[in-house]
Formats: C-alpha cells, sequence, structure tokens
C-alpha cells in the first residue's frame, strides 16, 4: 500500500523531471539554476490552492469555490492597501475570509449533506457576486505603493522568494500533518471509506469542515499574494484556477474519489501547471499550445494512472485466486 | 387529496411555482418585462447553456459529469470559421465537418470515461484544457487574427433579412427565432429519448447501478460513452448557433458556460451521483436561471456583471432546502414505519 501512494508522486516528479530535461534539450540556455528556481517561484499561487484543495480532495470532496475565493481575498488586500492599511491586517483578514467560506461550504457539504460539487458551485456564484458588491464593480488598482508589490519580488536566498519561501514552508507543514500526525491521517481514511472512519471513531463531519476552512484559508492567501504579484484585482480575477489547482492534484496523483495522495504531488502537480507556458517559450512553441499540451498531459497521465491501476488489481486478484487453488489441491491430496 | 400530495413531491413543481413567480415579481415591478420579444430575445442570449444543459443532463443520470462541453463551443465556431474563410469551404460543410469534430472529441473522452475506468471529471478537466487548446491552435492557423474573431457569414440581404448560415441564428419563423425552434426539437429528442425509449431506461439503471445493469445484459460502456457524444454534438449545435447569431467565429466562444451549464442541471433536480433527474426539471431551471438574468437588471437594477450572486444564493437556498426536507421526509418515513 506504502509503495503504491509512494508511486503516485514519484511518477508526477519523474514527469517534471523529463519536462525540465526536454526542455533543456532543445534550448540548453534553460538548464541554468535561476531559470528552473523561478519555475518554482512562479508556481507560488497555485502551490497554495493546489494544497488547500488537496485536503478537500483526499477527503473525498470538491471545492469549485477556491477561484471566486482567491478574487475576493485579492480584492479585499487591494482594498486594505488602498485604505492604508499594513500587510498583517491583510493577512488576517484574507485568512478570515478564506476560512469563513470554508466554513460555509462545510458545512453545506458535510452538516447537510449537498453534493459537494453542486454547494460549491452555488457558494462560487455568491462569493464572485460579493466580489463585485465590495470592489463596486471596479476593478481594484493603484494600490501597491505601500511596499505590497515590491515585496512580492523580494528574494529572500539562492534566487528563491519570501512568498515561496513562505509557501515551502507550509507545503512541509501541510506534509507532515496529513502523512505524520493521527488527526491528519483523518482526511486519507475519511475519503477512502466514509462509513470505516465513522465506525472506527473519526467524525466524518469534523474532518470535512477542517478540509474546507483549510481550503478557504489557503485559497485567501493565494488571492494576497496574487493582489501582490498582480497589482490589479479585477471583478473576474481567479476565475477559472480551480480547474487548474484540480488538474494540479490529480497530476499530482491524488485521486478526486478521494483516500489516495499526499501534499507531495500537489505541490509537484502545481509547478508543472505553472511552468507549462514557461517552458513552451524555451521550447520554441507559441504560448498557445498551453492549453492543448496541458490536456493532453492531463488525460495521458490519468488513463495511463487507471490502466495501472486496473492491471494491478486484476495481478492481485489473480494471485489470490492461485494461492486459492493451490490450497485446495493440496488440501484434496492430503484428505486422499 | 392523494394527487396534490404526489405533485408535491415532484420537484418540477417547486420549479413551475418558482418560474410563475419571477414572472409574477419581475412583470409586477416592470410592465415592460413581460414584453414576448423581450423574453425571447433573454432566451436566445442564453441558448447555449440551454441546449448543452438538456445533454448534460443525460450524462449526470448515469452518473457521470461533463465540464467539457463549454470548450467544444469554441472549437466548433473556430472551426466552422476557418474552413469557411481560410479553405473557403462551403458553409454547410463546414458546418457538417465541426459537427464531426465535436462527435469525435466527445467520443475520445467518453472512450476514456468508460472503457479505461477513468473518472469523468478527470477526463472531461483535460478535455475542456484540450479542446479549447485545439481552437486556439485552430485560430492560429487563420489569416484572421484570434482576439478579432471570423466574421461575414452569409447572408444578410439588402432589406436586412438573414439567410442560409445566419438564418439558423437569427432568423425568425412565425415570430419566434429559429434558436428556440431547434431547443424545442431537442427538448423533444431529449425527453423522447430518457423517458420515452430503452435507451433512456438503460441510463436510469446505469446511473442506479452499473454493474447490475452490465449483469442485466447491458452494453454499458457504450451506452456512457455515447452519452458523452450526445453532450459533445449538442455543444457543437449550440456553437453553431451561436456563431451564426454573433456573427463570428471566435475559439473563446462559450468560455465560462461550465459552471452555467452544471447549475441549471442540477437546480432541476439531476442527481450528480446519477439515477435521477429530468429533462422538463432541466428546461425548468434553465427558464428560471436564463428570466432571472433577464428581469433582475431590467426591473431592479441589478448590474448586468453581478448577476452570479443571486443566481448563487438561489443554488445554495434550494439545494441546502431540499436536503433538509429529504431528510425530514425520511425521518417522518421512519416514525410512521417504527408506529407500524
Amino acid at each position: 500500500m506504502k509503495s503504491i501512494l509512494k508511486a503516485r508522486w514519484i511518477s508526477s516528479f519523474v514527469f517534471l523531471l523529463l519536462l525540465f530535461l526536454i526542455t533543456g534539450i532543445v534550448d540548453p540556455t534553460f538548464l541554468t539554476y535561476s531559470s528552473i528556481i523561478s519555475c518554482f517561484n512562479n508556481a507560488t499561487m497555485y502551490t497554495l490552492l493546489a494544497i488547500g484543495i488537496a485536503f478537500v480532495i483526499m477527503t473525498g470532496e470538491i471545492d469549485v469555490s477556491i477561484g471566486s475565493t482567491l478574487g475576493l481575498a485579492a480584492a479585499m488586500t487591494g482594498l486594505i492597501a488602498k485604505a492604508g492599511g499594513g500587510i498583517p491586517r491583510m493577512i488576517v483578514t484574507v485568512l478570515l475570509i478564506g476560512a469563513l467560506i470554508g466554513f460555509v461550504n462545510g458545512l453545506g457539504v458535510a452538516w447537510f449533506g449537498v453534493p459537494s460539487l453542486i454547494f460549491t458551485l452555488g457558494t462560487n456564484g455568491v462569493v464572485r457576486g460579493l466580489i463585485y458588491i465590495v470592489s463596486d464593480g471596479r476593478t481594484v488598482e493603484n494600490f501597491t505603493g505601500g511596499g505590497l508589490g515590491s515585496f512580492s519580488n523580494q528574494v529572500l536566498f539562492a534566487e528563491i522568494t519570501v512568498y515561496y519561501a513562505i509557501t515551502l514552508l507550509v507545503f512541509i507543514a501541510a506534509h507532515l500533518i496529513v502523512t505524520r500526525t493521527k488527526k491528519g491521517k483523518y482526511f486519507i481514511a475519511v475519503g477512502d471509506n466514509p462509513n470505516g472512519a465513522n465506525l472506527v471513531g473519526i467524525s466524518v463531519f469534523r474532518t470535512k469542515l477542517v478540509a474546507y476552512v483549510l481550503c478557504g484559508a489557503f485559497a485567501g492567501i493565494a488571492g494576497f499574494v496574487f493582489a501582490s504579484k498582480y497589482g490589479q484585482v479585477m471583478i473576474s480575477a481567479g476565475n477559472g484556477y480551480e480547474m487548474t489547482a484540480i488538474a494540479a492534484c490529480v497530476l499530482g496523483g491524488i485521486s478526486l474519489s478521494g483516500g489516495l495522495g499526499n501534499m507531495v504531488g500537489a505541490a509537484l502537480g502545481a509547478v508543472i501547471m505553472a511552468s507549462i507556458s514557461r517552458l513552451l517559450v524555451y521550447i520554441g512553441l507559441p504560448s498557445t499550445y498551453d492549453n492543448t499540451i496541458t490536456g493532453v498531459m492531463l488525460i495521458v497521465i490519468v488513463v495511463i494512472d487507471a490502466l495501472a491501476q486496473r492491471r494491478s488489481i486484476e495481478m492481485a486478484r489473480r494471485k489470490r485466486l492461485l494461492s486459492r487453488t493451490a490450497r485446495q489441491t493440496e488440501e484434496g491430496a492430503s484428505k486422499a | 387529496m392523494k394527487n396534490v400530495k404526489n405533485l408535491f413531491r415532484h420537484w418540477e413543481f417547486f420549479l413551475v411555482v418558482f418560474l410563475i413567480l419571477e414572472f409574477v415579481v419581475f412583470g409586477a415591478a416592470n410592465p415592460k418585462f413581460l414584453r414576448p420579444a423581450s423574453i425571447m430575445t433573454s432566451l436566445v442570449n442564453y441558448i447555449s447553456v440551454c441546449i448543452i444543459a438538456l445533454f448534460v443532463t443525460l450524462v449526470m443520470i448515469t452518473g457521470g459529469i461533463d465540464i467539457q462541453a463549454a470548450s467544444i463551443i469554441g472549437l466548433t465556431s473556430i472551426v466552422e470559421g476557418y474552413l469557411w474563410s481560410d479553405l473557403g469551404v462551403n458553409i454547410w460543410v463546414a458546418v457538417a465537418s465541426a459537427l464531426v469534430v465535436a462527435v469525435l472529441c466527445g467520443a475520445l473522452s467518453g472512450f476514456f470515461i468508460a472503457y479505461c475506468g477513468v473518472q469523468p471529471m478527470v477526463v472531461t478537466l483535460g478535455g475542456s484544457f484540450l479542446y479549447s487548446g485545439l481552437a486556439l491552435l485552430v485560430s492560429g492557423l487563420s489569416a484572421t487574427p484570434a482576439y478579432q474573431g471570423i466574421s461575414g457569414f452569409p447572408s444578410k440581404d439588402a432589406v436586412g433579412a438573414f439567410h442560409g448560415f445566419r438564418f439558423l441564428g437569427k432568423g425568425v419563423i412565425l415570430g419566434v427565432p429559429t434558436q428556440i425552434i431547434v431547443y424545442l426539437v431537442l427538448i423533444a429528442l431529449c425527453a423522447w429519448l430518457l423517458h420515452r425509449s430503452k435507451y433512456g431506461e438503460k441510463l436510469y439503471l446505469i446511473g442506479v447501478n452499473a454493474q447490475a445493469a452490465e449483469y442485466s445484459g447491458i452494453n454499458t460502456r457504450a451506452v456512457i460513452m455515447s452519452t458523452y457524444v450526445l453532450s459533445a454534438f449538442s455543444a457543437a449545435i449550440a456553437g453553431t448557433l451561436l456563431t451564426a447569431n454573433v456573427d463570428s467565429a471566435k475559439y473563446n466562444l462559450g468560455a465560462g458556460y461550465t459552471l452555467a451549464i452544471i447549475t441549471a442541471v442540477v437546480l432541476g433536480g439531476t442527481l450528480n451521483t446519477g439515477g435521477k433527474g429530468s429533462i422538463l426539471g432541466t428546461v425548468l431551471a434553465s427558464l428560471i436561471i436564463c428570466i432571472l438574468r433577464y428581469g433582475l437588471p431590467l426591473c431592479f437594477g441589478v448590474s448586468t456583471q453581478n448577476l452570479d450572486l443571486p443566481i448563487g444564493v438561489i443554488l445554495v437556498l434550494v439545494v441546502l432546502g431540499r436536503e433538509i426536507a429529504g431528510q425530514r421526509m425520511i425521518s417522518a418515513l421512519f416514525k410512521r414505519v417504527k408506529r407500524k
């Protein structure tokens, strides 16, 4: 079981390496430390989103409202910056917004039992509307004067930006929580078998609620990063990001039916999703190939994964059958 | 009395009440709302979502989901535009080729879902990237810049009447826009498929229990694959109508319709776990959303940019209410059983 889990994220790691290598072969100038690191730096936002939604996907649910949560958090960040508020205030605000939206999602899905896709679709619309209300229907802009904009490009060490360094820390924490702590393992347990989890005394409701709150909070922080990176927040900000985040998780080997995968996969998937357009430039293809390649990649990976899984199930069944018949013939021989 | 009770159990009943309420409230707020021509225009503006939602209902009844249909709108549109304007193909041949392309797209995704056993959400997510990407690539082949859109489709005569291809999008037959007539035909087709044919029975059975369906001799894989082909086909029809209506073939037509389509289907009472749903429900829900999008700005001055909020609120309230009512009904049932 453990080896399967390992193999799932390792395949996406190998895939990322291959992507880098192929790009490097086509254009050797890519294979420098700084251009590879910048791929990671650019993935900050997607990494945050992917880690957040990974909690939810592990429990077997989905959250399509994170795109607009990101937009709302970004708009609030911009408005606070315009009003002269400090960065701590922004971070507290985006965390609260995200967690609150996540809480509502969690209540709807886990308490009332509404299918998660439907419920988060609804909250997605509501939150998108809230962006319109808080920003008065206008693009929030001209707010990066107070250090917020310059902060986004600040390098901490070895060309790693402050944001990515923080994201890395958060990622490590999330990974340790999910793999090492007892409560963290609940996410996988609930996704794998909710009834079984319930029987051994895990609160499915609480676990899913926590997953949604975390997911929302991560999307909120991603919104803060968005605002500081782009310096302007349109009403449609973050539209479609939820699909990219889900795709990142899928690439990273997290099963959408829950109970499988880990944070390493989510983070690697996010880097892959964020780097594709960049790598295409090095390979010499126009960025119009972006979606095509993403789509092909996604489908190929999941189809191979599904076929491999089916094969392993088939093999296991055959093995079981063989051992059973072997035992039966043995018994038959001893009786005779 | 019993009939009345049964009526209340039907989700469609609530949808009809809601729709009537919309007409009453909006009509009272602004008499202009009730002009048939404006109502039809509002429906035409939303027809892509309405059409695709019909066939996505079939997909969702089998327990699947289709989030790629919106990207096929753009793909069909640009394929038609490219074939017609850059290669000089006859417009109807171009339309037919675009329909074939769409069917192939649907078949590809359907194949992976049905025969390789990949989750529908994942495949169609990949499909939405892939087909919108392909649309952009086709757009790159054309001499017309991608952002501009290919226009000048045949044809509009000196009087301003529409013929040929444009008639699909702009024509009027007996006072009813062609698009709405196409929609009505598709509704009839879909309702027949789902509620009157053997095929529909198979869809429900697969949605309730795919394994049992397989054991009872249904070729579940072929049926599941066919639903994705149908939804892609409907997306191609929607894309053609949209192109003919706005006289512009663009790769990103229909982008962002995905969530609207799913909203219409689930508001119509289709379960995304499969086995439950109806065409009538989807049609009513599409109309409710459409009328809401038309009425709110006209009667209450809501900005057209901010229609996500009311629709989101309604979706959340409706699904919550349905869930709570369902739970109460179940607990009432248990009580009755206990008493016996």
